[in-house]
């Protein structure tokens, strides 16, 4: 490498492929280095998106206020709802009345006392299962309970959820809210949003035409792209945003793929788009998913349709046993409706970061929709490589590597937090569900800390990396809503302070009454939106 | 409950107005909304806040009058206590309508069920009529003065809205509203908490750049903004008449 290439400045970013990974990376970059940076999107014209990922996080909140979008006019043209949570059906036993939470708002006290542990103790323990010989159960301690389930004695957004609620009123300023929320979007028109406010507000150029090759500088770099009509587009950085294609990192640098379906079977999908019988349906504050005997179903209301789909493991079930379970939860209007059918090849790349070229999105990696991990990772992906611009080729690949790291970190433990989810079925249908809970499917890093979780619950100091995806909290939710029971017998003494414990769960109590007094039905909010809008403040 | 009809000459030639009962419809209110234009005469008496309807989340332009949902502390026996009444009182029992939704003509209309609403039927006329007591119409069918002043208060309040739209519009892009949160103990040591209220941030109004005040002083809102701000003062006021009813 010449000293100038070295001392060369990121001027120009090339971003390869539109979609909500294009755009949001493009967007990302620009909002941040506007004016500095010159930022250029090529998109293949006719190219349909894959359209995969309804579901976000609480982070689509930031990162739309990092984009200056108006939360009004998201909400209206993406025809967005909001998201409390998931709502995991029949994945316990499979019984009808099975399910749990994992909600977006922290368990009651958590940080301020071992609210889990109190729980599991308080429920195992307490006066109401008080045949314990182990333990003496103290006067303070009885006065607690009676306890349900761990999401419900110790959140109060289950509540809010089970009754159809919004997080907010209209009253509510944008991005603020009564109880923490994501969203659920219609990925076509959330990517039409994106490219309309990245070219008008952002100064993004977009050029409509396919890239058919790449030009190499002498140290392996990318010096431009071949494009079929606008000549070489050369750039400082390039990202690949080109889908399961993987155009540059994949097929250029023949970045090696990680598959992962020895831990996670599911590889296929079928989608389906399913309209509201009326114009004022109530819409689902939060995802459903329903375990089903070779997979599980997705279910998520937008504003105008519900998002459904079956993802199953095709080498447990064929096509057409999958297509008749997914009809089944339809029901007979699926007769009308077109359903698509989506390989789903689990894992990453290796790396995804190589010479001066990132892949963002499915270039990157794609694994079940299980936690709606797919836009936060293009948030993460965008948000580090906007913030971490290299100002120089030269600190690029310090750079690189860093984001290596952080993002092979990242892969494991949303695979590990996914697995999480079905080693502790006990359902027993079908060989997808037994072979899940064999030990040589389970990653050795999630079998340590199940070790651990045998005697305590997950704490913050389980998760020490700043690049953690999935806090304690989330791992309780699961752990105690798939019914797992940590053994808290030899920590009753250290379980002293009931009467705190007593204030969580009364102002748990405290917070539904509330909550349900004052929130609309999400449908209403929608509408309200579509009439009035949020104000700002 | 208000019972709008439309006004016609045949309809009401015996339909009077009592103005000394119109004070009565601030009951209960304790914001009241205004329109920039009197903002100037509201400031000297009550404070000017924003706060949002709660059905559309929409700010309204509003004097502030009591620190409970249903209390106003301007009203005493019926009477309002200031020198100036809003034009939102003002203009009752008339209110703005049109004859049919999709109508593009504006027609007046009466609250017939307003405590400042009487007609003079033979059997009222045996009675005594309250002396202050105004009709709509002359006997020839011609509007009354008072009739008269009544719709240019309509036609003023119509304008204004629009005006008072335009300062919100500004307000909010300009970013110069921010929260007001009030905790105010009484003198009889109780205390209250006032939420759900806005003004104007002063800080970002100094910060202003040139170009956006003088485009406020062209719309004619930077008298309103200002007004707002120095009408916050007034909350005294409205504790001292708070702490007068209960009885300090």
């Amino acid at each position: 490498m010449t000293q100038q290439s070295h001392t060369q400045h990121i001027n120009t970013v090339v971003i390869v492929g539109g979609g909500n990974a294009g755009w949001l990376t493009a967007g990302r970059i620009a909002a941040k280095h506007q004016g500095q940076v010159r930022v250029i999107l090529i998109e293949s014209p006719g190219i349909p998106p894959i359209g995969v990922g309804e579901g976000t996080w609480p982070t689509m909140r930031s990162t739309l206020l990092a984009l200056g979008i108006s939360e009004t006019d998201f909400i209206r043209e993406c025809d967005a709802t909001f998201k409390q949570g998931a709502k995991f059906a029949r994945w316990v036993d499979g019984s009808p009345e099975d399910f749990y939470y994992h909600p977006l708002v922290l368990p009651q006290g958590f940080g301020k006392a071992d609210m889990a542990a109190y729980w599991l103790h308080g429920s195992l323990h307490g006066s109401l299962h008080g045949t314990s010989a182990t333990t003496d159960v103290s006067p303070a301690m009885a006065n607690v309970g009676p306890f349900s389930s761990f999401s419900n004695d110790l959140c109060y957004q289950e509540a809010i959820c089970e009754r159809g609620l919004a997080p907010k009123t209209i009253r509510h300023a944008e991005f603020a809210a009564v109880a923490n929320y994501a969203y659920h979007l219609d990925s076509g028109k959330f990517g039409v949003f994106l490219q309309r406010h990245c070219m008008e507000k952002l100064g993004v150029e977009h050029i409509q035409d396919d890239v058919i090759a790449v030009q190499s500088a002498s140290n392996g770099d990318i010096a431009a792209v071949q494009t079929q009509n606008h000549g070489l587009i050369a750039g400082d950085l390039f990202v690949d945003c080109t889908g399961f294609k993987s155009l540059l990192l994949g097929k250029h640098y023949q970045v090696p793929f990680k598959r992962c379906d020895d831990v996670l079977f599911i590889d296929t999908a079928l989608a389906v788009q399913v309209p509201y019988e009326t114009s004022d349906a109530p819409i689902a504050s939060h995802t459903i998913s329903t375990a089903q005997d070779c997979g599980w179903i997705w279910d998520i209301g937008l504003q105008h349709r519900r998002g459904v789909g079956y993802v199953y493991a095709s080498r447990y079930c064929s096509e057409a046993e999958a297509r008749e379970t997914l009809a089944r939860y339809v029901g007979p209007a699926i007769a009308d409706l077109a359903v698509r059918k989506i390989p789903i090849e689990s894992g990453h790349r290796t790396r995804f970061w190589q010479n001066n070229c990132v892949a963002v999105g499915l270039s990157a990696g794609f694994l079940e929709p299980l936690e709606a991990s797919a836009l936060v990772l293009v948030e993460l992906s965008a948000q580090m490589i906007a913030e971490q611009l290299p100002a120089t080729r030269g600190v690029m690949d310090i750079v690189a590597r860093r984001f290596n790291e952080t993002f092979l970190y990242r892969w494991d433990k949303i695979i590990d937090f996914l697995k999480l989810h079905y080693i502790l079925s006990q359902r027993d249908d079908s060989a997808f569900w037994r072979d899940n809970r064999d030990l040589a499917t389970i990653p050795q890093s999630l079998q340590d800390l199940m070790q651990l979780w045998q005697h305590r619950a997950p704490g913050d100091l389980d998760f020490t990396s700043n690049n953690e995806v999935f806090p304690a909290a989330s791992y309780q939710y699961v752990l105690y809503g798939m019914g797992f029971r940590s053994e808290t017998a030899r920590q009753s003494r250290q379980l002293n302070n009931w009467d705190f414990v007593a204030s969580q769960l009364q102002q748990n109590r405290k917070m539904i009454d509330q909550a349900l007094t004052l929130l609309p039905s999400n449908r209403e909010l929608i509408d309200k939106i579509r009439q009035y809008g949020f104000q700002n403040i | 409950m208000a019972n709008l009809v439309a006004v016609q000459p045949a309809l009401h030639q015996h339909l009077l107005v009592v103005p000394s009962q119109i004070d009565t419809h601030a009951a209960g209110q304790n914001l009241i909304p205004l329109i920039p234009a009197e903002l100037s005469h509201v400031a000297t008496q009550l404070p000017v806040v924003l706060a949002k309807n709660g059905q559309t989340g929409q700010f309204v332009l509003a004097a502030l009058t009591g620190f409970a949902v249903q209390e106003n502390l301007m009203l005493e026996q019926g009477h309002w206590q200031g020198i100036y009444l809003p034009l939102q009182i003002q203009r009752q029992p008339f209110f703005v309508g049109k004859a049919t939704p999709d109508a593009a003509d504006y027609v007046v209309c009466i609250d017939l069920d307003s405590p400042a609403t009487l007609f003079s039927t033979e059997r009222l006329g045996a009675q005594r009529l309250p002396a202050d007591a105004e009709a709509l119409f002359n006997a020839d069918g011609s509007e009354t003065a008072y009739y008269r002043d009544a719709k240019l208060k309509l036609a003023q309040l119509l304008q204004g809205e629009q005006q008072r739209e335009l300062l919100l519009s500004e307000l909010l892009a300009l970013r110069l509203l921010q929260p007001m949160s009030l905790e105010i103990t009484f003198a009889d040591q109780s205390i209250t908490k006032l939420n759900g209220l806005y003004t104007i941030d002063e800080q970002q109004l100094a910060q202003l750049p040139a170009e956006h005040l003088v485009r406020l002083h062209q719309q004619g809102l930077l008298g309103a903004v200002y007004a707002i701000l120095g009408s916050a003062a007034q909350i005294y006021g409205l504790i001292a008449r708070k702490n007068k009813q209960l009885g300090y």
